[in-house]
């Protein structure tokens, strides 16, 4: 049986095409709709709320502030924090964050909610909420993360001293005398843009009420359903098992619906409040407000190389605007403080990060979270330094490089888990080649010709990534009475293919075709207990959870096939769907699940399942290049990539197909953020990208065609997986900055997304 | 506010309702028909997701008012049945040309005009293709794999005439 490794078809197509789908706001009929009231200034107190005319709407239900919540804790509780082995070596600290819910005294963003009205239908929700009246003394706003670290800025949390959310730092190695001792040395200030994962489906979440038991039934758009369920059980004092959180159909999640939101306390609470059924559908104006955004960092990186390029030292000092607030914090500033190492032999390093409070939007992990920038970093870093030593950009690599000889490579220092980093990889430097193969730089002769009137440039850019991060992800099988075999994970899919990867897993490890197989949404009521999907984390994770409970599945069916049929256990054999043992006849998973009916041997027996949580040590490594060719206009500075080629080091893919399309999403997503996509903030805080007119998702002219090698690595886990959800973003504005400068010969780009103007003023000059 | 009444035809089925003028046609789709196939994206008509054919062109039903429709004749994803529809169908699914599957519809309706266009080059090229879906967004799929079912649907009908 080879299911693994297999493009098969995915299940999940056929009611999505069909238009069948069930996504969040397909759910919603007979509900009552819920329409926030959201701040308008970014900075204040808030004076007073008049709700009346609001009341008297037709078809209102209720208009709630945050004093009639009830609420235990207006805020969310954290989702995270690393390991003490990972604090103790890097100063790791974080404040206490507890932005409210709901505002009740004071608004911190642009999109906070202040008040939120119930109403029969969206329509008369969106009248009402016009009406609710809202005074405010306006404070002084912070936008950008040098201001907030002013001596004199405004502390905009009340309960903290200052805006730093959170820190670290660690030096290993000796970067001082590696930098008086280097033939050059390359410093700079590079800025990653606010851009994030804007899902075409927005959130949403909807709650029933069972009025016969008082217990809420909530379906949110989520990729984290088991923390939406701690989260709400925190802020209102509820039992986990008074809320049952169900994931319907999501229309693509990134990172920003793997957070716990407002909303998802404040819709389960409000149908509590009204007695009933009420749903949330965000609109596009809200996503762009009120949805975690991501990235927006500033790095000052200093890099020193001796006369041949090897690297000698790193130094890279950071700022992250995580807004209002981050419940991610602690993993954006890890991952961004470990990933900028990069793929190469560094051999001494001073690096240090902060998290910091200012009035923008909130932020969470978007795709990548902290991996993209510190890739952008050191490899523009690297672009800097051959340029002063007369290298190309692909040789300074292959200096660097980490080989085979090198592997197994440790760290100095910890992953976010507590575990010392090793790097798990084959030959970094071969990646790199096999890039170079897909998309060789005599690439830029053909395409010159074929465009005369742009400028033609090749770029690379290498990425390393931690997939897989543990601590666990659990799952549940179960054999119903027909004997179907139904899958359950803590990794709820957000359009990732999980039904059908995972039914591979669960089909192969049980030794059965697919169609045995069905891989069932994800729900908190099911499954005691789970993490989700994100981080690159559900084939690593999930799938092998489903592999380690399937064969626990198979000795519970060898047990109750021996307990039926009175067989020694020892010489009960499973293969292929059928158990057997000498002198008895073989039976299959059917009907040893109806041996618990009535009449039957094991009368009443409950029915047959298995379930475990799968724990890793530590995370497993993806490495990868990317390598582009781009078009500049010289009488714009509008850029266009024209060619693209990936080559990462995954392990087995569990499916070709879904992997494969990880990686063309993710490269799309990776050339939005680095050319498009920003969410751009007035003075006062003011959010000025609340439309797709101003929000620029790059549409089916900007994103090229992608050629993908997957040089395929062992790693030590049961599968021999590697996650590979971020590897097609996180290199791309490397490798398209990079391609831009040997276009232009002019520029050294280090800010996304790259302006055309800036393209322009640059080629203008010279 | 004012209440209509309007007659139109969706998915070849004649439907007679009382709607307020400020309905749109993407809710009367869904929430009086139950059409939830017609998904909402951004509701102000760049993202496509919404697409649906009104008399056999494509329009984008978060912008367009129910009322608006009134003697019409509506095709939703739910309603593209036929050779060609399930061409498409199976190509996006061959080619991977969905993963969330949220913009999908949209997707399946502009190309459908596209393909249903006599006047399209023949062959349909990449290029053309990538310039009529230009319109409509998807944040999962990078593009590539929907833009070769489409070719790949054509071709057949292309070939066949």
């Amino acid at each position: 049986m080879t299911l693994i490794g297999t493009s098969v078809p995915r299940r999940e197509d056929e009611r999505l095409l069909a238009g069948k789908g069930s996504f969040l706001a397909d759910q919603a009929q007979g509900a009552y709709h819920v329409m926030f009231v959201r701040s308008d200034i970014a900075h204040g107190e808030l004076r007073h709320i008049d709700v009346s005319a609001a009341q008297d709407m037709p078809g209102v239900v209720g208009v709630f502030t945050a004093d009639q919540l009830g609420l235990r804790d207006n805020y969310i509780a954290p989702l995270h924090e690393p390991h003490p082995e990972f604090v103790a070596a890097t100063a790791f600290a974080m404040a206490d964050q507890r932005l409210a819910l709901m505002a009740d005294r004071r608004v911190h963003y642009v999109g906070q909610i202040v008040a939120a009205v119930v109403a029969s239908d969206r329509y008369l929700a969106e009248d009402a909420a016009e009406l609710v009246n809202v005074g405010y003394a306006a404070l002084p706003v912070v936008v950008e993360m040098e201001d907030a670290l002013d001596a004199d800025a405004p502390v905009l949390h009340e309960q903290l001293s200052s805006n730093e959310a959170a820190s670290l730092s660690y030096t290993f190695g000796d970067p001082d005398s590696a930098r008086a001792q280097a033939a050059v040395t390359v410093a700079e200030t590079y800025r990653i843009g606010r851009h994030g994962a804007v899902p075409l489906e927005c959130r949403g979440v909807l709650t029933r009420i069972d009025h016969r038991t008082g217990e809420v039934d909530v379906w949110t758009s989520t990729q984290i359903p088991h923390m939406v369920r701690r989260g709400i059980c925190a802020a209102t004092g509820w039992t986990t098992d008074a809320v049952r959180v169900h994931v319907p159909d999501v229309g693509g999640g990134f990172g920003t619906k793997a957070n716990v939101y407002p909303e998802e306390v404040l819709v389960p609470l409000l149908a509590r409040l009204t007695g009933r059924d009420v749903v949330w559908v965000e609109d596009r104006h809200e996503h762009l407000t009120a949805a975690a955004q991501g990235r927006d960092q500033v790095h000052r990186c200093v890099l020193s190389v001796d006369a041949d390029g090897r690297i000698l030292a790193l130094e890279d000092d950071f700022l992250v605007n995580i807004g209002a607030g981050s419940l991610w914090v602690a993993g954006i500033i890890a991952n961004t403080a470990i990933h900028i190492l990069g793929p190469y032999r560094v051999p001494a390093a001073r690096v240090s990060g902060k998290g910091i409070f200012t009035n923008k939007a909130i932020v969470a992990q978007y795709r990548g979270a902290g991996r993209p920038e510190a890739s952008f970093v050191l490899e523009r870093s690297l672009d800097a330094a051959a340029r002063r030593l007369g290298l190309t950009n692909v040789e300074i690599r292959r200096r660097n490089l980490l080989t085979a000889q090198d592997m197994p490579y440790p760290q100095p220092l910890p992953y976010r888990d507590g575990v010392p980093i090793v790097y798990d990889g084959g030959d970094y430097r071969a990646c790199l080649d096999a890039a170079l193969e897909l998309l060789p730089t005599s690439v830029v002769a053909q395409e010159q010709a074929a465009h005369p009137e742009l400028l033609i440039g090749h770029g690379v850019g290498c990425y390393l990534e931690a997939t897989g991060r543990g601590p666990y992800e659990a799952a549940k099988i179960s054999v119903t009475p027909q004997g179907r075999i139904e899958v359950m994970t803590g990794a709820a899919s957000a359009g990732q293919g999980h039904e059908t990867s995972f039914a591979q897993v669960a089909a192969q490890s049980l030794g059965l075709p697919m169609e045995a197989v069905r891989v069932l949404p994800t729900d908190t009521g099911s499954l005691a207990h789970g993490i989700g999907s994100f981080g690159s984390r559900s084939a690593v994770l999930a799938g092998n959870a489903i592999a380690q409970t399937a064969a626990l599945l198979v000795d519970n069916g060898r047990r109750r096939f021996a307990q039926a049929t009175g067989a020694d256990l020892a010489e009960v054999g499973y293969r292929e769907g059928i158990f057997q043992a000498p002198g008895r006849d073989p039976v299959g998973w059917r009907e040893l699940a109806q041996l618990g009916a009535p009449g039957k041997a094991l009368e009443g027996e409950p029915p047959l399942y298995a379930a475990s949580m799968y724990r890793c040590d530590t995370v497993t490594w993806t490495m990868g290049a990317h390598a582009t060719v781009v078009g500049v206009h010289p009488g714009t500075g509008i850029v266009r990539v024209l060619r693209y080629a990936v080559a990462h080091e995954g392990g087995v893919e569990i499916n070709p197909l879904v992997v494969e399309g990880q990686v063309l999403g993710g490269v799309a997503q990776g050339v939005g953020g680095t050319l498009y996509e920003e969410f751009r903030y007035g003075a006062d805080g003011s959010p000025r990208s609340t439309t797709f007119a101003e929000y620029g998702l790059p549409g089916s002219n900007e994103v090229p065609e992608v050629l993908i090698r997957h040089l395929g690595v062992p790693t030590d886990n049961p599968l021999g997986v590697r996650g590979a959800g971020e590897s097609g973003t996180i290199a791309v504005a490397a490798a398209v900055a990079a391609a831009i400068d040997a276009a232009t010969g002019c520029t050294h780009v280090t800010a996304t997304p790259i302006a055309p103007r800036t393209i322009k003023t640059a080629l203008e000059a010279t | 506010m004012t209440d209509h009444v309007i007659r139109l035809a969706v998915n070849d089925k004649q439907i007679e309702a009382t709607v307020p003028a400020r309905l749109t046609l993407a809710d009367f789709l869904r929430d009086r028909l139950g059409l939830t196939g017609t998904h909402l994206g951004c509701e102000h008509g760049v993202c496509g997701a919404c697409t649906v054919l009104v008399d056999e062109r494509s329009v984008r039903a978060c912008i367009t008012l129910a009322v608006q429709v009134d003697g019409c004749s509506i095709t939703t994803v739910e309603g593209l049945t036929g050779p060609l529809a399930d061409r498409l169908r199976a190509a996006f699914s061959r080619r991977h040309g969905l993963q969330c599957g949220f913009c999908t519809p949209g997707f399946l309706v502009t190309a459908t005009e596209m393909i249903q266009n006599d006047s399209r080059p023949k062959p349909l090229t990449a290029d053309y293709v990538r310039e009529t879906l230009s319109g409509n967004t998807c944040r999962c799929t990078g593009y590539q794999g929907i833009v070769q079912a489409v070719l790949d649907a054509e071709a057949h009908d292309h070939i066949t005439g």
